[in-house]
């Protein structure tokens, strides 16, 4: 089920309803993981079974791991559930592009051997729960936090349907203590979810699919070279489409379970506002990200093990993160390059000398800082404003390798966008042109002027009829741009 | 306080929403515009679901955008009682959907086959993106889209305003017509009034196309611009040959099954029809289908009482006159090619 339909409307009101009846707070809960078994179930039923799988297995694996103190067995256990969980994810969503590959590799080898091509069906979601049932096992073997004390707390844990399909990627001590205790959003919980929600569904729906899809969607699927100014448009129109996308979701994610009375994670922080690309992985995909950071970089060795190495680990986390992404060496291209800006990024800072930026996001979800946040992440100047387009337009030359179907339209594409050809196709209309320049525009300044503080921080000092006028506008331009319920991008992730 | 602010603020975007929804809806009706439904993958598939119902009660029609405008379902189920299911997709060719059904071991009904020269025999692919689009559709609907469906069904029945073609964001904002730069391809669009689509996926033009000859002409327009951007030749030799077998197979699995099937070549006019005769020879394409597949046809020229009708924009029928078509269809098919309606019967 997708926010953007009218089954979740009436799912949803279904919820709220349910979860305001004066039930006990087992039988709410109980109410709530029926309603998210549902919610994924309406996608497609059968790959519930395998939510099962993974929720079965993971809270008796990370129990074990917990109180078992024999090493050998603890690690046999970490094992196993690392099997598990990967594995699943490795059949389904790397079981064609491995056998693809060795399927070349051989080939080159001069065997021939042509396998028939799977027909595997990617679950929704697989790899945002299988990264939050990870973390989960893997803090248990650290004994970083308390096991969940009952299987109904640990399955909604995993399966709360605002972050199950696309996240944010939660971890135990965001949101298990949330289930311990009796929950009711207040009402200003309630009106805070619900215009969460509308501002997400407005950004996917109105901005993302009606607005910039189609332009992004002429140029990168394009048999012909086309112009500079298409190519340009083209990028950019998917970089708008790509975060209005994405965020939409996760703003959608945080609104309906703050409707709830729970409080998930950001996970996006205007990241086209970004001075540099350590502060870019900041505000994009936050959860990914802080993700990554804890459970690949720092147990890789981080920065700890010397300067070469930190260079490696930075690399690493970043083509496991591009992997992460989608099953195509395109993705790991797209990580690589963001590997490669921070390396750059790093050398500078190093030899500058620069302290470490540090903006960040706390266990419940508040945008916090822990530490000094540097003067140059503060200022809104003119030489942080070039800045943060620089980073901008670097950002847009790796969304094209995330975007293309294969290295062939990248690599067409980026020449397009560089050098100019006779005989390029001219694609876009100019009603497209205007679309992409006016909301990319208003996006970048949106996200300067918004960079330092949060939506519902800004909402609050608004006079209340502007808010109301504001809010009207976005529902009315959602009902008004009439797009079918189209799925999310990051769902195929 | 910011409790306060929220709340306020939400009772005014609920007055502001209302009024505005409210205003803008009796101002689409007061413009001449009725209920119309999204011809998309969820209508389609709701109705290639209905096509196993008894061939005792109901017929279905694949083809393009004329069947769907010149049968008119409500003439058509009153005098057969027989349940049309219409999987015709405008600008379209029928051959992926006839595929689709031959394919299907559960179809053994009676099928009705709407040739248009121009689209069926190109093998054009742009051609079937359509059928592609809502075959697709129809084999992974999730049980989350069949449920919004149903509702977004309950609000178009409503709310004239929910008409995506003519009345979103996009459709209005391409209504500019903001001059483009040359080279940029700008296929001409459609004007507002040009089409409804029912429930039933009936399309008919709407009372302000057929008086409104600077509408009529903008789809002239848009037949014009067909005609010139389409570079390749109408389908001959090994090529033409193929795409008939290919329908013989289908044909031949659907009678196999003890179906039946039946062409049919609805009206066109003036200078379209012209040129189609001319392109079209019906010696070369419409006889070769017959004698191909074996099957019945019904040709529009070789019956007076439907060759006579003039379509406002050279391709499909005016309402008045599909009603008049779809009985002379009706009477063809039952005195003619020995169509049988049980539910006829009785009534």
């Amino acid at each position: 089920m997708v926010f953007n339909s009218y089954t979740f409307i009436a799912f949803f009101i279904v919820v709220l309803i349910l979860h305001s009846l004066p039930f006990n707070w087992r039988t709410k809960k109980i109410n709530l993981l029926l309603a998210s078994y549902v919610f994924y179930a309406a996608w497609n039923p059968p790959f519930i079974l395998l939510l099962w799988l993974s929720t079965v297995v993971d809270y008796f694996v990370g129990r074990s791991l917990y109180h078992q103190e024999n090493k050998s067995k603890r690690r046999l256990l970490l094992i196993v559930s690392l099997i598990g969980n990967l594995g699943m994810l490795c059949f389904f969503k790397y079981g064609g592009f491995l056998l693809e590959n060795f399927t070349q590799l051989v080939n080159l080898l001069g065997m021939d051997y042509h396998p028939a091509k799977p027909n595997i069906i990617l679950p929704a979601g697989i790899s945002f729960y299988t990264f939050t049932t990870l973390c989960y096992t893997i803090d248990m073997y650290k004994r970083k936090s308390e096991p969940v004390k009952s299987i109904l707390d640990f399955s909604l844990f995993v399966t709360f349907f605002p972050h199950l399909v696309a996240g944010p990627i939660v971890r135990p001590p965001q949101l298990v203590p949330q289930f311990e205790t009796p929950r009711q959003a207040t009402r200003k919980q309630l009106l805070q979810g619900l215009f969460l929600l509308s501002l997400g569904l407005f950004m996917k729906v109105v901005l993302a699919d009606s607005m910039l899809a189609d332009s992004a969607n002429m140029v990168f699927d394009a048999h012909d070279r086309v112009s500079m100014l298409d190519a340009w448009m083209g990028v950019l129109a998917f970089s708008g489409q790509i975060f209005f996308d994405f965020a939409g979701y996760s703003t959608c994610a945080i609104g309906v379970a703050s409707c709830l009375g729970f409080i998930l994670p950001e996970n996006f922080l205007y990241p086209y506002a970004a001075i540099g690309f350590s502060d870019f992985w900041k505000r994009w995909h936050i959860t990914l990200s802080s993700w990554l950071r804890d459970y690949l970089y720092i147990p890789l060795g981080g920065n700890r093990s010397g300067t070469v190495r930190t260079y490696i680990n930075l690399m690493i986390t970043m083509l496991l993160g591009g992997l992460w992404h989608g099953a195509n060496w395109t993705f790991v291209v797209w990580g690589a390059l963001h590997g490669f800006y921070l390396w750059v990024e790093k050398l500078i800072a190093d030899v500058r000398k620069d302290p470490a930026r540090s903006i960040t996001v706390t266990p419940m979800g508040d945008v916090g800082v822990l530490g000094p946040v540097p003067e140059i992440l503060k200022k809104k100047n003119v030489r942080n404003f070039i800045l943060a387009l620089l980073t901008f337009l670097l950002i847009n030359v790796t969304w094209v390798f995330f975007r293309a179907p294969d290295f062939g339209s990248a690599w067409k594409l980026l020449s397009a966008m560089f050098f100019p050809f006779k005989d390029a196709a001219v694609l876009l209309t100019t009603l497209s042109i205007i679309k992409v320049s006016v909301i990319v525009t208003g996006m970048i300044i949106f996200h300067w002027l918004m960079r330092n503080t949060r939506v519902l921080v800004v909402a609050e000092k608004l006079p209340w009829w502007l808010l109301g006028v504001i809010w009207s506008v976005l529902l009315l331009l959602l009902i008004w741009s009439q797009e079918s319920s189209s799925s999310f991008i990051y769902f195929q992730f | 306080m910011n409790d306060t602010i929220f709340a306020k603020a939400g009772i005014l975007m609920l007055i502001l929403v209302g009024l505005s929804l409210v205003s803008w809806e009796y101002y689409v009706r007061s413009k001449g515009f009725d209920l119309s439904y999204d011809d998309a993958g969820p209508l389609w598939t709701d109705k290639r679901k209905q096509v196993y119902e008894s061939p005792d009660k109901s017929t279905v029609f694949v083809g393009s955008s004329r069947i769907k405008f010149d049968l008119d379902i409500d003439t058509w189920e009153s005098i057969t009682g027989d349940h049309a299911v219409q999987l015709a997709c405008v600008g379209s060719t029928p051959l992926p959907i006839l595929k689709n059904l031959a394919a299907d071991q559960k179809f053994a009904g009676k099928l009705v086959i709407d040739v248009t020269e121009g689209l069926f025999f190109s093998g054009a692919p742009n051609n079937a993106d359509r059928p592609q689009k809502n075959l697709t559709y129809y084999k992974d609907e999730t049980p989350a889209q069949w449920a919004s469906f149903q509702i977004d069904h309950l609000l178009e029945s409503k709310l004239a305003f929910l008409d995506k073609d003519r009345l979103s964001l996009n459709a209005m904002l391409s209504e500019t017509h903001i001059r483009n730069r040359p080279g940029v391809f700008e296929f001409p669009g459609f004007p507002p009034g040009f089409g409804r689509v029912k429930f039933n996926r009936q399309e008919y033009l709407t009372d302000l196309f057929v008086t409104d000859t600077a509408q009529q002409n903008r789809v002239k327009g848009v037949w014009n611009f067909v005609f010139k951007m389409s570079k390749e030749p109408p389908a001959s030799g090994a090529k033409l040959d193929s795409i008939l077998l290919s329908v013989k197979g289908d044909v031949d699995k659907i009678k196999a099954r003890g179906g039946q099937v039946i062409f049919v070549r609805t009206p066109s006019s003036g200078p379209f029809l012209q040129g189609e005769l001319m392109g079209f020879p019906r010696e070369k394409y419409w006889e070769r289908i017959l004698t191909t597949t074996n099957s019945p046809g019904i040709h529009f020229l070789d019956y007076p009482a439907i060759a006579h009708f003039e379509c406002p924009e050279f391709s499909h029928l005016k309402q008045p006159d599909a009603v008049l078509f779809t009985r002379e269809f009706i009477r063809i098919l039952t005195e003619e090619k020995g169509w049988r309606f049980p539910l006829m019967a009785r009534r």
